[in-house]
């Protein structure tokens, strides 16, 4: 039996409440779902074991995705997200080793098992990873549980890639799905806050990945310069972000796609091409659409 | 009444059925819309109704009305 279908078994055997949003998910493309599942569920494989993966991966993502609608429906009730600062984010996730590894494999299984997180995976594998030049410097900013990076370089063996994190959580769980897919070699990860990249060479990057970390900044415009900085004249990134979409770590809340592309023209980066998505349901009666934006930007020469 | 008297009344308001009829070993396999979305509607519902707030992770893993139910029971006894 495939890892994907063991999963889905999984899922409707002890957690029938989210089986209808994985089937969503896979019905976006059914081929490719099945696919990209087995990739990363593979990846999983390879750190949890043959018998570990199941519960580790879909009991966080059970968790995580409840976590997610709940912030939301409190977002809904309050007007505002539940946090504003990095500090009271960093209290109550970022320094929590075990709340920030069941975070962050939750994360991981959202990139397929959310309709809209798929949609978005769709885009960055066919618009983004397919414009990438060759043998490309490639710096991954707050990887999280890597698996963008990994899946860039498991599709171009002659990259390498440099990630940066603020979460021990992060680099450790990174740098373990990194050598279970066989590219730990060409994947460095280092703990670093992603705000002080400043000081990196100019220019230095053939491409930049920086996924949904955006949301969770004070100061968002630092984020984009510090891309526009390392990014080589010509060279591509990829951005994603969230908008009206609550999380307990969310703090910077964008309300319209409009604020994340001006933010990156302002910043010396060209759009040449975004995607909003969403979930397929949402609560009854909302007044917010929680969107994810994909956006892929290009260095003004 | 009792607080499975109560969650049943929540429930139909959520589900928009007022024939629900639910035990505690009524489950999410028991519901058609009872799906992750509409689990947090009614997470949502049952604290305003119980005058409770459920803490980040203990609404997840619920199986079914009679777990939600004792959840809230203890909530309310401060435990």
């Amino acid at each position: 039996m495939s890892r994907a279908q063991t999963l889905i078994d999984y899922v409707a055997e002890h957690h029938p409440r989210s089986v209808r949003g994985i089937d969503e998910a896979r019905a976006v493309d059914p081929a490719a779902w099945d696919a990209i599942a087995e990739t990363f569920l593979g990846w999983a494989e390879g750190v949890w074991g043959p018998d570990g993966w199941q519960a580790r991966c879909v009991e966080a993502f059970v968790v995580f995705s409840s976590d997610v609608i709940m912030a939301q429906a409190r977002y809904e009730a309050d007007g505002h997200y539940e946090n504003s600062s990095f500090a009271e984010c960093n209290a109550a996730v970022y320094s929590q080793r075990e709340v920030m590894d069941d975070y962050l494999w939750g994360v991981f299984i959202t990139n397929f098992c959310w309709s809209h997180h798929m949609e978005l995976s769709l885009f960055f594998r066919d618009r983004f990873l397919a414009r990438l030049p060759g043998a490309p410097a490639i710096v991954e900013i707050a990887p999280g549980h890597g698996g963008w990076g990994v899946w860039a370089l498991s599709n171009r063996p002659d990259a390498r890639l440099q990630g940066f994190d603020i979460s021990p959580s992060s680099i450790a769980i990174a740098s373990s799905i990194a050598k279970a897919a066989g590219v730990g070699d060409r994947a460095v990860y280092t703990l670093r806050n992603a705000l002080d990249l400043a000081t990196m060479p100019t220019a230095s990057a053939d491409a930049v990945i920086c996924s949904f970390l955006i949301e969770h900044l004070e100061d968002p415009g630092l984020l984009v310069a510090n891309i526009a900085n390392l990014l080589k004249p010509g060279a591509k990134a990829y951005l994603a972000g969230a908008i009206t979409a609550a999380q307990v770590d969310h703090i910077y809340e964008f309300r319209h796609e409009s604020e994340l592309v001006a933010l990156c023209e302002a910043h010396g980066l060209r759009v040449c091409e975004t995607m909003s998505v969403h979930p397929r349901r949402i609560l009854p009666r909302a007044r917010f659409l929680p969107r994810s934006m994909g956006l892929i930007l290009e260095k003004r020469g | 009444m009792s607080t499975l008297e109560k969650l049943n009344q929540v429930m139909c308001e959520v589900f928009e059925d007022d024939d629900l009829v639910v035990t505690r070993t009524t489950s999410a396999r028991d519901v058609a819309a009872w799906d992750s979305v509409m689990h947090v509607t009614l997470m949502i519902s049952v604290e305003r109704a119980f005058g409770l707030r459920f803490k980040s992770g203990n609404v997840a893993g619920l199986k079914n009305v009679g777990e939600l139910a004792d959840l809230i029971d203890r909530l309310k006894a401060g435990a």
